[in-house]
């Protein structure tokens, strides 16, 4: 006989709300129906009522923990639309914050998992370090969570004192090599909560579209910051992490990985950063009539931006955001699918979840 | 030749692509939705979403399809007189919960394929538009109204 548990939309495992009707046998999901839509704020409608700067601080706030990737992607959208290039220094300062909100999300993604396998010291560490990653972006923009970092033309803070920042950075690397890298790479703990649970196929990965890490644990190589590159990424070297296994634990060591090849670029960004300006300083810009769309990797993968601007026009006429967990979320189905009942909250927060940028 | 030259002849198109925005636009003439679809899963492009324009004195609709080729960023276009299109969520999965939100919030009808609420919670009223002075039934009502 089957019965349906609904999970939500308080959930579990992550304080934001979502809803998930889970059809069971047993001990086992057979099935799955997925609610959204309890964060809907109607940000693309409100938008339209925005100017050009009033419109970065409004998207800067679709998401609390990857804001500075949506002020990124509209301001390369409005670039295209106002013929304004950021200076070499600005595309640099774009990469490192891109970078350290990367780390940021990881981490902090990091310590709810371990907490949902039962980790529980695990979690402590992962938020200790997050908070010093928090640091480093305190110390670049004065802010913890909204950046207020990019602008139109380029970025509105230097970096005065890149050293500093980079000691800074090499010490949360040796910190994380030291304790969160290894545990979630070899620990029998995490391999036994997450090997084989939540499967995700490549077939099934690529017909839903999946993007970021869960499809890259999939077995899908796409990475925009290689395949399209943007800001100062042409000029980075790294190596883009792919595990073909689909569970949560591949999900795991992709974004342990990713960790690392995120401070790679972080050092790289820091120890070249060019000389120069920060934005376009002085020169007058005016919007012409038309549509500019920007895609950027953010840490769940990619945003994509479509803004569309009449010349003339204080506000734009339509800004239209596809975020990351938009695409990932219905795959939760899939992944649920056959897996027992108790690992469904960790399935659910092994694509990382963020409702805000999917309810909008 | 370029993939993205090759692509206009496999879609049976004499015209080439153009690149306005940061995206590489192709006009399709008299291919439909369905067609596209088919040919993007052909090529093994990747759905990324459909942005909706609602046109400004009642002249209907266009909507934008975005598919990702090896790092590309492919847009075809679509003007809707009407408020109706083909649904391609059979052909391509992916595009099951933008085709949802659109429903939603601009009355469009996707042929061929049943809805569930996906952002919206108003009971079973679907077709709900954010957007003053329309409704789903096109009548002159804003949201406020309704409420």
């Amino acid at each position: 006989m089957s019965y349906k548990i609904p999970m939500g939309p308080y959930h579990p495992a992550l304080e934001e709300p979502y809803k998930l009707d889970m059809i069971c046998e047993g001990e086992t999901v057979v099935d799955a129906n997925l609610n959204i839509g309890f964060n809907f704020r109607g940000i693309e409608h409100l938008a339209e009522t925005r100017n050009h700067i009033q419109v970065i601080a409004l998207m800067e706030r679709v998401c609390g923990i990857c804001s500075n990737i949506h002020t990124l992607t509209l301001c390369n959208a409005m670039e295209k639309l106002t013929n304004l290039t950021p200076p070499p220094r600005a595309q640099y300062i774009r990469v490192i914050m891109a970078e350290l909100e990367r780390l940021h999300s990881h981490v902090l993604w990091a310590g709810i998992a371990a907490k949902l396998m039962g980790f529980k010291t695990m979690f402590m560490t992962c938020f200790e370090i997050r908070e010093k990653v928090m640091d480093v972006l305190q110390a670049i923009s004065g802010n913890r969570v909204n950046y207020s970092m990019n602008r139109i033309g380029g970025v509105n803070r230097d970096i005065t004192d890149p050293d500093s920042i980079l000691k800074m950075v090499e010490k949360l690397e040796a910190e994380m090599l030291s304790t969160v890298i290894p545990i979630f790479t070899t620990s029998r703990t995490a391999t036994s909560r997450c090997a084989g649970v939540g499967v995700l196929t490549t077939e099934k990965a690529i017909a839903l579209g999946v993007v970021g890490p869960v499809a890259r644990a999939s077995g899908v190589p796409q990475d925009l910051r290689k395949a399209a590159p943007y800001a100062a990424y042409a000029e980075m070297e790294f190596d883009v992490p792919v595990q073909p296994a689909g569970d949560v634990r591949a999900r795991l060591l992709v974004r342990a990985l990713e960790i690392m090849e995120s401070c790679k670029i972080l050092r790289q960004a820091l120890s070249k950063l060019p000389p120069g300006e920060i934005h376009t300083e002085g020169e007058k810009f005016a919007f012409i009539t038309g549509t500019a769309t920007a895609r950027v990797e953010a840490p769940r993968g990619e945003v994509m931006y479509s803004v569309s601007w009449k010349e003339g026009s204080r506000n734009p006429a339509r800004v239209h955001v596809r975020t990351p967990t938009f695409v990932v979320m219905p795959a939760i189905r899939w992944m649920v699918q056959g897996a027992r009942l108790a690992d469904t909250p960790l399935i659910q927060a092994s694509i990382d979840p963020c409702y805000s940028c999917t309810d909008r | 030749m370029t993939l993205l030259e090759s692509i206009p002849e496999k879609l049976g198109s004499t015209e080439t692509f153009v690149e306005k925005g940061g995206v590489h636009w192709l006009p399709l003439g008299a291919m439909n939705v369905r067609e596209l679809a088919k040919a993007m899963n052909g090529l093994h492009a990747r759905f990324i979403t459909i942005t909706a324009y609602q046109l400004p004195k009642e002249e209907g609709f266009r909507l934008e399809y975005h598919w990702d080729l090896d790092g590309q960023l492919l847009g075809f276009a679509f003007v809707l007189a009407g408020n109706t299109i083909e649904s391609i969520f059979d052909l391509c999965e992916a595009s099951d919960w933008i085709e949802r939100e659109i429903h939603e919030e601009y009355s469009l009808e996707f042929t061929g394929r049943e809805y569930e609420p996906l952002l919206l919670r108003q009971g079973d009223e679907t077709g709900v538009n954010l957007r003053d002075g329309v409704t789903a039934s096109g009548a002159a009502a804003s949201s406020q109204e309704k409420k």
